[in-house]
């Protein structure tokens, strides 16, 4: 239903989107997992209309998305902004916005009704919205972007922020909307959020695509391999010299750098052989970490570096 | 069509919502008239009051005491009131001996307690004993106070920055370092007091010609002269604090969100332009009805003079859009609007009586809607159609306009 093809987009000298594919289908939720600046919010607001001076195309059931004003009637948008009216109470502000899209009047009025039922804020919906939670916010803002019934919903970052229980019930809302048909892309940088949520799962960084699949496709990339993360005193050269005749395809060096390196080990036997060369290289070790496959190790391969802030 | 009146009506709403800085805008102008009233309409009768005697305990000693303490200190108020400044001690002390018809005593934090928007009050003590007299200060100090926590609403960007830095007693604040915030209240503080000021004398100048002149001048005259350029003044500001949506939508991403949806830029800024301009009418209307309920000023015909209110407020708004599309952000946009306002109003005629305003400014104040309303007001009243002002400025309103418009798409989207 979406097709992205070789979008790129500038700042001046910082390529934010570097020749960006993506195809989407009906139904499908897509996790876009990225590091802060990996381009994320670049790629929602080209989608959005809102962002200009891009090259590449993208068609939405095989039509130009931007050729045709009326096409947005079919895609919501819920901005890593609270982009609403505080002063309103959420009735008015979903009026408001949902009014801008050509959803009938009549209908209007029934569907906020409903959606503010599925955001949970049914009993709040005569409040000022300055009054909210930052939850309650988030949950609003999702709201305002699905009133219309897009068929394309994007969220960019829609769980930053806000506590525990309010990020469930996000994601909630999330799985349901994919459920009942609606085709989804939502960025985060967030591993456990994709994991959960996401039929489909992009990794991306300096603004394209690293790798994507299923989770299970995605751990295969990785192996089923133990990483195992060293940290100590020691000068990345000198660990990687230590290391260099058992490095192969039981022992991997994914990252070394001063006194912090990570290998990824196809038999956690071997880890007691290189703690032994590293001792016997007289390389100070001070902490180990072993960790069993999951999305955190497939970045780290991809990247070289770690997907935490 | 559909989108932009969606827009407006969303705009006129939230500003119905939280009217309390448009209430006041509308208020000061009229409530300025009253007091006119008040401080002259005695003369006119023949038993004029003697001052009334006041204590003043001042406990805040706090730029807000300090406005108090100076209001009393304005020649026409001194007519009114005779006030001792004192400490409660002695000011008990005078109320027992029946020296004072009143003391108004100044709480301590009054100033903090005020930025803060927590209630808080001025105590009146009234003397028992006098009837009339303790319940007038009574009045004028709960005028007065609504107007001071009134000016702390409609200053209440400002005060949310100088608040920041208020930390210890106010006599404390390191006055030249505050910084931008402080300077931002500083000049519309100033402009209010500018207006207030240089208005007064110029009506007693005004007060004194007539009657050596002609004799028979009456209030209602001196209301119409006084009305239409504190009318325009306000009306400036009023329209910019309304027209701030046009760049607060545009910091905080609503504006992005908007244009995410089938709305198009130029239904976004039609519908805050018309915005501006129907709000504007509505009211120079609102302000022209009190005008005529309440003192009963002469406007002239009625259609000429909703003509030049029409054409006055599409000059306000198109040059509001400008402004906004040319300011960097919020605060450029509080910083600079204020004294532009205030330097139209001043050389614009709105500050002072034109017969009495020096001629240079009269002649930089062609520039300046304020002199075209003024002067096509008082045609107006005349009778006469106010050609010349209409047609200055609705074409300048039209150029405004035609350079508003396309800097805002621009800004629209990046
Ligand atoms: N308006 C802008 N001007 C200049 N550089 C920008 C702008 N917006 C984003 N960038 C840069 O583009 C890159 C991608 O940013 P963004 O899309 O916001 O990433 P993400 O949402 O994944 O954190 C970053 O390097 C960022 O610094
Ligand atoms: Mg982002």
């Amino acid at each position: 239903m979406l097709e992205i093809k070789n979008l790129t987009k500038s700042y001046g000298d910082v390529v934010a989107l570097d020749r960006f594919s993506l195809d989407l289908k009906k139904g499908e939720v897509l996790g876009l997992l990225g590091p802060n600046g990996a381009g994320k919010t670049t790629l929602i607001s080209i989608l959005a209309g809102t962002l200009r001076d891009f090259t590449g195309t993208v068609t939405f059931e095989g039509r130009n998305l931007f050729s045709d004003r009326t096409l947005k009637n079919r895609i919501g948008i819920v901005p890593q902004d609270m982009a609403f009216y505080d002063d309103l109470n959420a009735m008015d502000n979903l009026l408001f916005w949902g009014g801008l899209y050509d959803v009938p009047r009549a209908d209007l009025k029934r569907r906020a009704v409903e959606i503010l039922d599925l955001v949970e804020l049914a009993g709040r919906a005569k409040e000022p919205v300055k009054n909210f939670s930052g939850g309650m916010k988030r949950r609003l803002n999702t709201a305002i972007g699905l009133l219309h019934k897009p068929d394309l919903l994007l969220l960019d970052e829609p769980t930053v922020g806000i506590d525990v229980q309010a990020k469930v019930s996000i994601l909630d809302i999330i799985r349901n909307v994919g459920a009942a048909g609606t085709a989804v892309i939502f960025t985060t940088h967030q591993l456990a959020e994709v994991e959960t949520t996401c039929s489909r799962i992009a990794i991306m960084d300096h603004g394209r695509i690293l790798a994507q699949g299923t989770f299970d496709e995605l751990i295969r990339i990785v192996g089923e391999r133990d990483i195992v993360e060293i940290a100590g005193d020691f000068a990345a050269g000198a660990f990687s010299e230590a290391l260099r005749d058992m490095a192969g395809a039981d022992v991997e060096l994914l990252s070394v750098a001063d006194n912090l390196a990570s290998l990824a080990v196809s038999d956690s036997g071997r880890i007691p052989r290189v703690m032994d060369r590293l001792f016997q290289n007289k390389l100070a070790v001070t902490d180990l970490k072993i960790q069993t496959p999951g999305l955190e190790t497939v970045f780290l391969k991809l990247t070289g570096r770690s997907l935490r802030d | 069509m559909r989108r932009l009146l969606l827009i407006l009506g969303n705009d006129v709403r939230r500003h119905l919502k939280a009217p309390w800085a448009i209430v006041i805008f509308i208020a000061i102008p009229l409530l300025m008239t009253g007091l006119i009233g008040v401080i002259f309409a005695p003369r006119s009768h023949s038993g004029q009051l003697p001052p009334i005697a006041v204590l003043l305990v001042d406990q805040d000693k706090g730029l807000a005491s300090k406005l108090i303490l100076g209001s009393f200190d304005v020649d026409q108020m001194k007519k009114m009131f005779q006030v001792t400044v004192t400490d409660e001690v002695d000011g008990a002390r005078r109320m027992k001996r029946g020296r004072a018809s009143a003391m108004v005593v100044i709480p301590k934090g009054f100033t903090l307690d005020l930025l803060e928007a927590r209630p808080t009050t001025l105590r009146v003590v009234k003397n028992p004993s006098e009837q009339f007299l303790p319940d007038v200060v009574e009045e004028f100090m709960a005028t007065m106070g609504v107007m001071l926590s009134g000016a702390i609403q409609a200053f209440s960007e400002e005060v949310k920055g100088l608040r920041l830095m208020l930390d210890g007693p106010v006599e404390r604040i390191p006055w030249e370092t505050l910084g931008p915030e402080f300077g931002k209240a500083q000049k519309k503080i100033a402009a209010a007091a500018k207006y207030l000021n240089p208005l007064l004398i110029g009506l007693k100048e005004e007060e004194t010609k007539a009657a050596g002149a002609k004799a028979q001048s009456s209030m209602t005259d001196i209301f119409s002269i006084i009305l239409p350029g504190m009318a325009v003044m306000f009306l400036l500001f009023i329209v910019q604090t309304l027209m701030r949506d046009l760049l607060s939508d545009r910091e905080d991403g609503k504006l992005r969100r908007m244009l995410t949806t089938p709305v198009r830029p130029l239904e976004v800024i039609g519908a805050r332009i018309l915005g501006g301009w129907v709000m504007g009418v509505a009211i120079l209307l609102i302000m022209v009805a009190f005008g005529t309920l309440v003192f009963h000023v002469n406007w002239g015909p009625f259609g000429f003079f909703l003509l030049l209110v029409v054409v006055a407020a599409f000059w306000t708004a198109a040059f509001f859009a400008l402004f906004h599309a040319l300011v960097r952000n919020r605060n450029q946009a509080g910083a600079l609007g204020a004294p532009i306002i205030l330097a139209f109003s001043l050389f614009g005629g709105s500050m002072m009586n034109p017969e009495v305003m020096p001629k240079a400014f009269r002649a930089v104040g062609i520039v300046t809607p304020n002199r075209w309303f003024i002067d096509g007001a008082a045609l107006v009243r005349e009778g006469r159609f106010p050609l010349a002002s209409l047609i200055v400025l609705l074409v300048s309103g039209l150029v405004l306009l035609a350079l508003a418009v396309p800097t805002l798409r621009r800004r629209a989207l990046v």
